[in-house]
């Protein structure tokens, strides 16, 4: 039997912490808050569990693959959209003159709780046959192909306004509560987010521990020496495309039903450009660093606006240049971004900790 | 027929400008392999400061020099404190560093001048000539002319000076640049200074016909993207035919073809861009590379 | 081992800023009123507007709605009393960069959070949009939006708490195309429009303007894209189609001064250019001017529903001197270039909107609100001579006149008489 290193418990028993205290954070807030005020903090952090889903994807991709992604958001973008014509149904497309082509099996709407996964599959399987060409692209050559598909998915969004709903894009139904259960809405709305950010998470773990990581990373730090190893890196690099992607649909998806309006303005390039920036400050091959980046892309660009602490008179564009000067000082002093600081942290404590054992031993 | 071909002539004019920033950035690509994602904002800051110096009194030609001068410099500076730090690190951190520059930039020029659009001085008379149908606006020559000129100049450049020689050494291989006792990093910084003076004329050149306001790079540079690597992301040459050949291509496209018209040019642009990086990744004129383990 | 401590310790400066607001303890306001955002004290409202992003331009209008809401606060009403019935209005502003899932997020803050009574002014029409059916679901009137599209007013009765303000593009265009019969009765048109729901609104109400005869008078019809950068190639083509009459549906800024100095490049010198309202401030002409020569703009023809503040025959005129005297005590610091149209269209929208919190009454709820929005019929003084302020059951469209102005050296005057648009 192994022995399980402490700081692995430790680990793990953080995660079980967090866990438990995102299970329970809207009740702290319903109890310390007023009602009103509560409900925005939760869906704030139902945002929170929303991008970390999308960057746990960004994560598997750019983080533990390798593989540059400037166009996540398309991804994104193409799960809300999904969710937004399946849970609209043709009967809901009708009232706003849409009239999709009819070989694309959109029913007649169903709950969008159900859309989530099929947005997942949908997005994955695209994400998958991308990632086929992507396979002759490396480093910056697909950097600029993922920012052309980012580019484009807003226009073409536009463009194939029969379907999309063009430019107005798509008010879904105001969400509720399914199958009568007896929670509150803004409640339901949380824990959908979080639990499909669980499930993800948990995926994503299994992942990125056994050998599927370990060939993704092999790939990542080296790739002709991985494929001399007798690494499929053919069969690993999409699968890394085809997972990101999938989470990246579940993430559209959810967003989809909580914000409940859809249109090509909602996923502009920058936003894919943002995730990007928001998974390396949070941290890259990391999976905690993924929840560090949510929780940046949700709270700053609102409090860069009306800062609590420091109250200068902020022109509107300030937020901007924090923003790109943050990026590119956390790039020049700590690639690892936030998780990666901890990492750094911790490892400068179990060395002064083992330095400290050996040097008791070499005294015994 | 004349239509066509005024469709080319405009196309021209557009590809001109494309071609300039194109320039710029397969000058830092060759020399560095770094795709620098901030050349655009670089190119609209300097149109900015050209725009400031002009409001103080300063004429067109004189404005326009002394923007290259400060452009020049701002261009040295970026590589010598913010990629030099990060050259040698992993490709993902040099591109969020350029994109970093990217968005502080375009949140600087905003906050320094205001969003609202500014009248940008023409050096060229706002006249037309009739040739065979084809109406030609001479500010479209001029800016065709520049373009060329510029090409020209930094072709000689490197063709016939030594400074244009030991950088191109640098660029071929640092390491053996290095031993021959080339000081690489001024050289680097040299290649960013020019390249940055590229975007600045690109910027100048832009701004009459596209009006200035702070976003007026941001889908120049897509375009840009998809000419350097249509004519072959570290070919000078290729990124000139691309430009121009791409402004025509997207303008016949556009006027020609229903499925495109003016909805999709920038979408047909980037499948351009995908189809060569699939197909023949070197693009036009660009050289295959070839990694042997 | 400096160079990562330096780091964290920057992040975690950073995250300091950040995270600390996600856990604020809150006060709740003292509300004495059933309706929320009304005290004895004050009326909080909010919206939310585009600082930041690719329409950061039309920013001044949030600016314009500050300065009078600051006026008003400052000054004795007709009651003696300072603010509204002497209630303080507190005016929060969201920058959500055009992106209507942060006008969402934002949306919800205003009304969650900061607990506004009403949301007043939002800009832009996928914005609101994407909050209309939130604020309708939770009866919170979503008032005087700074957006021209007719969705607000054809759909009022499915949602009965939104309401617009200004002339709606439709009718505007409608405007333009009697005005066009009437004055120009044998004119070949070509129009060049944003391909939009901006744009495509224009270009319908200036079909219906034209009614029977709008397909024998359009000789070209072509539309550009936000991400184009060079209007040449569809220019050329309107100049070929040789159309003496230009209307150009443009937004205000890049658009307008580029597709002008593009026409001016490819000597296209149609006899009339018509420029839609939304577009032609004095600002973007000034600078077209710039690009183009003056020549080149001057006779530039377009409508107006408010009254032109730099034209000098209106120097004398109460409401252009109240504005001046409001935008220059109250207004931003540094002052403003009062030709930018957007900073007068804020004072009027927002005196509009004072008057409906009078008319809301002394102890003003949010049903109150609307049914004083629902029930207008008077003469806003920022608004053209003649022009009434008019809704009822079945109208929701509080403006819906216009009159064609004319541009020349540098501002606007009137020169036709009051059209319908709806």
């Amino acid at each position: 039997m192994p022995r399980i290193s402490p700081f692995t418990l430790l680990k793990f028993a953080c995660v079980l912490a967090v866990a438990v205290f995102v299970a329970v954070l809207p009740q702290i807030f319903d109890s310390r808050l007023d009602p009103g005020s509560a409900e925005f903090r939760v869906g704030q952090f139902t945002l929170v569990g929303i991008w970390f889903v999308a960057l746990l994807g960004l994560n598997v991709l750019t983080g533990f693959n390798g593989q540059i992604s400037l166009g996540h958001g398309a991804f994104v973008g193409l799960g809300a959209y999904v969710t937004a014509l399946l849970s609209l149904g043709r009967p809901g497309l009708e009232l706003y003159m849409l009239d999709p082509p009819s070989w694309l099996p959109i029913g007649d709407g169903m709950r969008p709780v159900f859309t989530i996964p099929i947005a997942a599959l949908v997005t994955g399987i695209i994400g998958f046959l991308f990632g086929f060409p992507a396979l002759r692209l490396g480093g910056v050559s697909l950097a600029l192909a993922t920012l052309a598909v980012a580019v484009s998915f807003p226009i073409l969004m536009k463009r194939f306004d029969e379907v999309t709903g063009g430019g107005g894009g798509v008010n879904l139904n105001l969400p509720t509560t399914p199958f009568g259960w007896d929670i509150s809405t803004r409640h339901w709305l949380y824990y959908e987010a979080w639990i499909t950010a669980g499930i993800v998470l948990v995926l994503a773990w299994l992942l990125v521990r056994g050998r599927v990581g370990r060939a993704f990373r092999a790939i990542r730090d080296g790739e002709i020496a991985a494929v001399s190893s007798g690494v499929n890196s053919a069969l690993y690099k999409t699968l890394a495309f085809g997972v990101s992607s999938a989470f990246a649909g579940a993430a559209g998806a959810l967003l989809a039903i909580e914000v409940a309006y859809v249109n090509p303005d909602t996923f502009p390039v920058g936003l894919s450009i943002l995730l990007l920036a928001s998974a390396v400050i949070g941290g890259l091959g990391s999976l905690a660093g993924a929840a560090f980046g949510a929780l940046l892309y949700v709270f700053l660009p609102i409090y860069s606006q009306n800062p609590p602490i420091v109250s200068w008179d902020f022109s509107n564009q300030a937020p901007a240049v924090v923003f790109g000067a943050v990026l590119i000082a956390i790039m020049l002093l700590l690639p690892g971004g936030v998780a990666g600081g901890f990492r750094r942290l911790t490892g400068l404590v179990r060395l002064g900790l083992a330095r400290r054992r050996a040097d008791r031993s070499e005294l015994a | 027929m004349a239509a066509f071909l005024q469709q080319v002539v405009s196309g021209l004019a557009q590809g001109a400008i494309f071609a300039s920033l194109a320039l710029a950035l397969v000058l830092i690509y060759r020399a560095t392999d770094i795709l620098n994602f901030a050349q655009g904002e670089m190119a609209t800051f300097s149109t900015y400061v050209a725009w400031s110096l002009m409001n103080h009194g300063l004429s067109f030609w004189p404005a326009f020099a002394l923007t290259l001068l400060i452009a020049f410099v701002g261009g040295a500076a970026v590589e010598r404190v913010l990629i030099r730090p990060v050259e040698h690190r992993p490709e993902i951190v040099i591109v969020i560093v350029t994109i970093g520059l990217l968005i502080a930039l375009n949140g600087l020029t905003g906050w320094i001048w205001g969003p609202e659009v500014k009248a940008f001085d023409s050096p060229f008379p706002l006249r037309t000539v009739e040739v065979g149908g084809v109406t030609i606006s001479l500010q479209d020559v001029g800016v065709l002319a520049v373009c060329l000129v510029t090409v020209a100049l930094l072709w000689a450049f490197f063709r016939f000076t030594t400074l244009g020689l030991v950088m191109r050494a640098v660029a071929n291989s640092q390491e053996a640049s290095r031993l021959l006792g080339v000081r690489v990093g001024m050289m680097l910084a040299l290649g960013w200074g020019l390249a940055a003076v590229l975007g600045a004329v690109a910027g100048m050149m832009a701004a009459p016909a596209l009006t200035l306001d702070p976003n007026l790079m941001l889908i120049v540079l897509i375009y840009a993207f998809a000419a350097a690597v249509l004519g072959g992301i570290d070919s000078p040459v290729g990124a000139v035919v691309g430009g121009l050949a791409l402004g025509v291509m997207i303008n016949l496209l556009g006027t020609y073809v229903d499925f495109i018209g003016g909805e999709l040019r920038l979408p047909a642009a980037l499948t351009v861009l995908l189809i060569v990086l699939l197909v023949r990744p070197q693009g036009l004129f660009g050289h295959r590379v070839v990694r042997r383990v | 081992m400096k160079k990562v401590l330096l780091a964290v310790v920057a992040l975690g400066a950073a995250l300091t800023v950040s995270l600390p607001g996600a856990f604020a303890r809150l006060e709740a306001p003292k509300a004495r009123q059933a309706d929320p955002g009304v005290t004895s004290r004050s009326i909080t409202i909010g919206g939310t507007f585009p600082f930041s992003g690719p329409v950061s331009s039309y920013a001044p209008i949030a600016r314009g709605m500050e300065t009078y809401f600051r006026f008003v606060n400052a000054r004795r009403g007709p009651d003696g009393k300072r603010g509204v019935y002497g209630r303080q209005i507190i005016f929060k502003t969201y920058d959500d960069g055009y992106n209507p899932a942060r006008t969402v997020q934002l949306t919800q803050q205003l009304v969650l959070q900061d607990k506004v009574f009403a949301i007043y002014g939002s800009l832009g029409t996928e914005p609101n949009l994407a909050i209309r059916p939130y604020l309708n679901q939770r009866k919170i009137p979503q008032l005087q939006i700074a957006t021209g599209a007719s969705y607000w007013g054809a759909q009022h009765k499915a949602f009965p708490w939104t309401m617009g303000w200004q002339t709606d593009y439709i009718a505007e265009g409608r405007v333009y195309g009697k005005w066009i019969l009437q004055n120009r009765p044998r004119a070949r048109i070509a129009i060049f429009y944003q391909n939009d729901d901006y744009g495509k609104d224009y270009l319908r109400g200036v079909k219906q303007g034209l009614g029977s005869r709008a397909s024998s008078m359009i000789a070209s019809e072509l539309s550009y894209e936000v991400t184009d950068t060079s209007y040449a190639s569809q220019i050329a083509r309107q100049r070929a189609s040789g159309a003496d009459t230009w209307i150009l549906l443009t937004t205000a800024g890049t658009p307008t001064v580029r597709a002008l100095g593009t026409g001016r490049a490819v000597g296209y010198r149609p006899e009339q250019i018509v420029i839609n309202s939304v577009a032609a401030t004095d600002q973007v002409m000034a600078a077209a001017a710039r690009t183009t020569g003056q020549e080149y703009v001057n006779g530039v023809v377009s409508t107006g529903y408010l009254k032109n503040n730099t034209n000098p025959k209106y120097k004398n005129d109460p409401a252009i001197r109240s504005f001046r005297r409001i935008m220059g005590k109250y207004g931003p610091e540094g002052g403003v270039d009062i030709r930018n149209t957007f900073y007068y269209y804020g004072v009027a929208n927002a005196s509009e909107f004072v008057r409906l919190l009078y008319k809301a009454g002394k102890n003003p709820t949010r049903a109150s609100l609307m049914a004083a929005a629902r029930n207008r019929n008077w003469v806003n003084p920022y608004t053209l001579t003649g022009m009434r302020t008019l809704t009822r059951k079945g109208d929701a469209f509080p403006l819906d006149q216009g009159k064609i102005l004319r541009y020349n050296n540098g501002s606007f005057t009137e020169i036709s008489p009051l059209y319908k648009g709806r």
